[in-house]
């Protein structure tokens, strides 16, 4: 976007001489101001402050002004002028200000900006009354105030919002207009366009800070500016963008960076006069700002908190929890302590929340004990009508089988953990959590701070490097010390399940008595949380149960218990670009803004989320011909052969060519097999203008010949390799050494997560969306995780995207499907079946070889599985008993697409047809795994689709058809 | 244990200082066109001049190298070569030539995919190899490497190349033993018209820092390339050019020889 920097009209109605002159725009803001300062000495020239004070009590009542910005996502603040100095006149002189009010209200606005300056952008005070009379929307008066009286005009007229500019006033000014404005009810929303004033705006004791992208005083548009500003907020605050708004994408941004609003006045301006122009471009800015759906993103509900809010002890504090929305809230009854409740207001309160939430629809309301009886405990719940119970003291785990209800249990930790003693106090907080596991009726375990002279929490965060580690082991609710501003980053810290608050959302301040319940920030704190890990896919988000060298590699790239695999073997020259990518994957992949905006593509250009199909008649068929009933199996096929271009490839694809863009690279390379992976990389290339090679073994472009049309179309260049076994292997081998030549100006996508660190890894990671997409949809369907996550395995994209979610699920067994080729005794490409660890392609995994350490060549009928070795990651899992493995041979695979065509009118590629075909074999009791049960729920990544195939499999398919 | 190999590599580059010569580093395919060819291509480079004979160690996979190697090592390969006739190649140039220490060249799955790297590395040194140069190991992933070849007395020559970050070329030339390989390119192995630009300048900073002698390598193929380098580094590695001058079949070994002596008198400072 081009920085905008228009010719400045002048006032348009004007007084004495400055009519002649434009002024400059350096001191567009100087001259607004010293006029506005003019204009107010006139206009209350014999006006009272006692007259202005009266007529602003009597002013209409302030409307709710925050609630709605305290939801989640990103909510549009839609203005209303009539002209600017930047963009000159938007609207005419009839502009019909009531009708565009309602017009914003109905596409969805949460607040209207009315602006009032009369000189400049042709505003008043009537205008902003007519557009708040039409709607029922809060208004924001967008003013220039530069005398404290404007406050009690604009709240006279109705405004329940005010801007302040930051530039305008000096700190102690400015906060002293912030604490008018908030006694009137006058939301102020503190306005910055730089570093400096934005310091000013934060300190002002304003709960709204705006950061404007233009420039007031040169009215440059820099659209960057509240990116890089955005950090600087606290958390605790609510931020508020504004200008440069051209398209739904910088709103895509901005919600996924953490912005609650975004102000727009110039592009709905320019949407068109008429009602429905207007509420079309105002819904559809709107819904840019929404977080993703459950249907958009099935995934992001998986990683979401449970948020408990604590210690409520009035109607105001519970009204707030249950608008927000809050899991649970908690009702303190442990005599002594700040919040305690007496056992009557405990059941009026719970009472109240029932009233309010509404059966089955508020929040479970969760009462607070500290050493007492459990069966009082239990009666006392009883009486009460309370959904859960709390122990906060020293229970031992015995304690919950006099407690009928669900119980939630704290775990103390000391907060002044030293390094030495981190491990230990990990190890006995994971095992006092287990010894509590073993009770059905625990609901939760809390890990909050201890100290022996409180009962109850401290109020003091618990030390992350412990919280993480026991949250990696056990699910923990992290209690203590959590706040709006700080929750978000304990929850990308710690992979807790869920947070708790209590003081945090309190006032700020000594609190005479027993504290109550801030409305505004028990909301922000509920928002705060449900986003931390929104856009996030690869942060962690719950424990798992098995060695985290499983789940993640250490910092050189080596995953296993042992570190045995993977790692980073390659010529020197590739070095410096591997750790450049490194560096820049580490950055990216902790900004939400990528990761929203990667699944904004995965959505609109890939069609995801992908369905997961429920494959009755294949199972029933493939129950038949195991000699078992049918009706048994219950077989979920994740459907990534409806992505674009026909595979899981592109998910990577995408990913890595966006990572190349960030790199300032502007060629890429890629090899491929079956060539789903170069038309993958070729689509992505083509869409964000990259430069593409794709390195193809001579053998492959003969049997994947509409593959290397399809790429050749796409502007892509195939270059032939025929070195070697001329298929993968070598593929890969000659982009390597294209990469080693052209490393400067050239970014390689691997196309499979094999490769030198970070490769297996950022792989993973952009593939792993098929596996948590699946997880959320089997739930959907079931209530629960599939029992057996099952893939075809070359290097394993496909198949480590499908099972990443589960692995830290010891209850889903994982199997990877190999290429048995002409059968293990014969050629295969059975990497894990009939290979050793060593090394291919930079990293340490297991491979087919000889003594000499000489690659062996695989085979099989689907090229995508032509591949002799696999994964660092899959090496480490099946060498760890994590990763079972099948394996189906080239006949046995055709059987599979046989099967599937036949009986779901699914006409699957090879590669996923090994699958399908171990399944079956596995059903039979022919294999060497433990027998799949009945009654199993089994999910089965289908990578691709077959027509690539057809043509090399067309006549075996036609000679066994019955 | 085996002799030390990385001083006889440090003797042959103060030899050739001493007649005030840069070194020549000639390469040879173990196997290549065939085993007794191999052999008589090995002799050949020594008689004409060369200080330190490298050998290569065919390889399925080897990515680092252009398009002659690439053939030479699958023609090798095709033919039966196997680790162990490799080893048994400087065994026996070992014994024809004994002044002159050879060093191996391959890629790390060949010493540690097999099983661990002592083994191979153990009959390395016993056929009397001086070091061993992987070209997908760096000092990150080669401490294993680095402690068996202690254990054997083999020296491991590391590679830097023009990307090498600054900090990471001290590194490297602080872990190698022997020499220090400078490769001249960003890019593969392969006999290239004219040096890059610039290559002055790189030299000179490795040099720097390196406590080892420096050899420069990759694409290094007339003698008028060698005679620019003489006075820039310490050695001069000619492997493409060498195997491109046997001709399509890998047998004019005389043609091969007068490249070899021409590339010799070109390293005289």
């Amino acid at each position: 976007m081009t920085a905008t920097r228009d010719r400045i009209p002048s006032p348009a109605r004007t007084q004495g001489s400055a009519a002649s002159t434009a002024p400059r725009a350096s001191r567009v803001l100087d001259e607004i101001a010293s006029r506005r300062k003019a204009d107010v000495e006139r206009e209350l020239a014999g006006t009272t402050l006692h007259e202005l004070a009266r007529a602003a009590a009597a002013g209409p009542e302030p409307r709710d002004q925050l609630g709605r910005l305290l939801r989640p996502g990103l909510h549009l603040i839609a203005e209303i002028k009539r002209r600017s100095p930047s963009a000159g006149t938007l609207g005419d002189e009839h502009l019909d200000v009531a009708g565009r009010a309602r017009a914003y209200a109905a596409g969805g606005a949460s607040a209207i900006s009315v602006l009032v300056e009369p000189h400049w952008f042709g505003g008043s005070l009537d205008d902003l009354r007519a557009a708040r009379d039409a709607t029922s929307l809060p208004v924001l008066a967008k003013e220039f105030v530069v005398d404290p009286r404007q406050l009690l005009l604009l709240r006279a007229a109705g405004a329940d919002l005010v801007l302040l500019l930051a530039a305008l006033h000096p700190r102690a000014r400015l906060a002293r207009l912030v604490a008018q404005a908030r006694d009137l009810a006058l939301e102020p929303l503190v306005e910055a366009h730089d570093e400096r004033e934005l310091d000013a705006a934060v300190s002002s004791g304003a709960r709204v800070v705006g950061i404007n992208n233009r420039n007031l005083r040169t009215l440059v548009v820099d659209p960057e500016l509240a990116e890089r500003l955005r950090r600087l907020v606290p958390d605790d605050l609510l931020v508020v963008a504004e200008s440069g708004v051209r398209d739904e994408r910088i709103l895509r941004r901005w919600r996924a960076q953490g912005f609650d609003a975004a102000l727009v006045g110039e592009e709905l301006m320019r949407a068109g006069s008429d009602a429905a122009s207007v509420r079309a471009r105002t819904a559809a800015l709107v819904e840019a700002g929404r977080p993703p759906s459950a249907a958009e993103d099935p995934t992001a509900a998986d990683r979401a908190p449970f948020v408990k809010i604590c210690g409520i002890t009035e109607p105001r504090g519970l009204r707030a929890a249950i608008a927000s929305g809050a899991d649970a809230i908690g009702l303190n009854l442990v005599p002594g302590t700040k919040r305690a409740l007496t056992e009557e207001e405990a059941t009026k309160l719970a009472r109240l929340c029932r009233e309010i939430g509404g059966a089955g629809a508020g929040p479970t309301i969760v009462g607070v004990f500290a050493d007492r009886d459990p069966a009082e405990v239990d009666a006392m719940a009883r009486r009460i009508g309370l959904d859960a119970v709390q122990l906060s003291g020293a229970e031992a785990p015995d304690a919950l089988d006099a407690i009928a209800l669900p119980v939630a249990k704290v775990l103390h930790l000391s907060d002044a953990v030293g390094p030495d003693e981190a491990a230990a106090a990990v190890a006995s907080t994971v095992e006092r959590a287990r010894a509590f596991q073993g009770k059905p009726n625990l609901w939760r375990l809390l890990l909050d701070t201890q100290d022996a002279t409180v009962a109850g929490g401290t109020g003091r965060r618990v030390p992350v490097n412990v919280a993480r580690l026991v949250a990696r082991q056990v699910p923990v609710t992290l209690a203590g010390g959590l706040n709006p501003e700080n929750v978000a980053e304990a929850l990308r810290e710690v992979p807790a399940t869920g947070v708790d608050v209590a003081g945090g959302v309190e006032p700020l301040g000594d609190v005479v008595g027993r504290p109550a319940k801030d409305p505004f920030r028990v909301g922000l704190f509920v928002k705060r949380a449900r986003a931390a890990r929104t856009d996030l896919p690869t942060v962690e988000s719950r424990p798992h149960r098995v060695d985290h060298s499983l789940v993640e590699p250490d910092p050189r790239g080596r995953w296993g218990r042992e570190r045995q695999f993977g790692g980073r073997f390659v010529p020197e020259t590739l070095i410096s670009a591997l750790l450049d990518l490194e560096a820049a994957y580490v950055e990216l992949r902790q900004q939400p803004h990528f990761w929203a905006e990667l699944r904004e593509l995965g959505r609109r250009f890939v069609g995801r989320p992908t369905p997961v199909y429920r494959a009755d008649r294949l199972a029933a068929e493939l129950e038949r011909r195991a000699g078992r009933d049918p009706g048994g199996l219950r077989l979920y096929v994740k459907r990534e052969d409806l992505a674009h271009t026909g595979a899981h490839k592109i998910n990577n694809a995408l990913g890595q060519s966006l990572l190349t863009r960030r790199l300032g690279k502007s060629r890429v390379i890629a090899e491929t097999g079956a060539g789903q992976h170069g038309v993958a990389t070729a689509t992505a290339c083509a869409l964000l203008d990259l430069e593409c090679v794709v390195y193809m073994g001579a053998e492959d472009i003969k049997r994947q010949a509409p593959n290397v049309l399809r790429m050749r179309a796409l502007g892509t260049e195939v270059r032939e390799v025929t070195a070697g076994s001329a298929t993968l292997k070598d593929a890969i081998n000659e982009a390597m050494r294209d990469w080693v030549t052209n490393v400067a100006t050239t970014h390689y996508v691997l196309g499979s997560a094999v490769g030198p660190h970070p490769y297996p890894a950022l792989v993973r990671d952009l593939q792993r969306v098929i596996g948590d997409e699946a997880a959320a949809q089997v739930v959907a369907a079931e209530g629960r995780l599939p029992d057996v996550a099952i893939a075809c395995v070359g290097g394993g994209s496909n198949a480590i995207g499908l099972l990443s979610r589960f692995i830290g699920e010891p209850e889903v067994r994982l199997i990877g499907v190999e290429a048995a080729g002409e059968g293990l005794t014969a050629r295969h490409a059975a990497a894990l079946a009939g290979g050793s660890p060593g090394v291919l392609h930079g990293s340490r995994s297991y491979l087919l070889q000889d003594a000499d350490g000489q690659v062996q060549e695989a085979h099989s009928i689907s090229a995508g599985l032509d591949y002799p070795g696999i994964g660092p990651q899959l090496s480490a899992l099946y060498d760890a008993g994590r990763l079972e493995i099948l394996s189906a041979t080239d006949e046995e695979a055709l059987d599979g697409v046989r099967t599937l065509t036949r009986s779901e009118g699914i006409l699957p590629a090879l590669e996923p047809a090994h699958a399908i075909a171990a399944l079956g074999a596995w059903l039979a009791g022919t294999t060497l795994l433990a027998e799949l049960p009945d009654r199993s729920v089994v999910l089965l990544g289908l990578s691709g689709r077959g027509d690539k195939d057809i043509a090399s499999i067309a006549d075996r398919l036609e000679a066994h058809g019955h | 244990m085996a002799t030390d190999g990385a001083s006889a590599i440090r003797e042959a580059f103060a030899k050739a200082s001493g007649e005030r010569r840069a070194a020549l580093i000639p390469y040879a395919v173990a196997g290549y066109p065939d085993v007794p060819t191999a052999h008589r291509v090995a002799l050949a480079l020594v008689d004409a001049g060369a200080d330190l004979l490298e050998i290569g160690l065919p390889y399925s996979d080897p990515l680092a190298d252009g398009l002659t190697l690439q053939r030479a090592s699958g023609q090798a390969l095709r033919n039966g070569q196997t680790l162990e006739r490799s080893i048994e190649m400087v065994a026996r140039v070992h014994a024809d030539r004994p002044d002159v220490p050879l060093v191996a060249m391959g890629y790390v799955n060949q010493v540690i995919g097999g099983g661990d790297a002592d083994s191979a590395l153990r009959k390395l040194a016993a056929a009397g190899a001086s070091g061993l140069i992987l070209a997908d190991l760096t000092p990150d992933e080669g401490a294993d490497v680095e402690s068996a070849a202690a254990a054997h007395g083999l020296s491991i020559i590391y590679l830097v190349t023009p990307t090498t970050p600054p900090a990471r070329r001290r590194m490297i030339a602080e872990r190698s033993t022997g020499f220090l390989y400078a490769v001249s390119l960003a890019g593969v192995t392969g006999a290239r018209k004219s040096l890059p630009a610039g290559i002055g300048r790189f030299l000179k900073e490795v040099g720097a820092v390196s406590p080892v002698p420096v050899a420069v390598g990759f694409g290094v193929s007339r003698p008028e390339h060698a005679r620019r380098l003489a006075p820039l580094a310490d050695g001069v590695i000619v492997a493409s050019a060498l195997v491109d001058a046997l001709g399509p079949d890998g047998g004019d070994v005389e043609r091969m020889s007068a490249l070899a002596a021409a590339l010799r008198a070109a390293t005289q400072r």
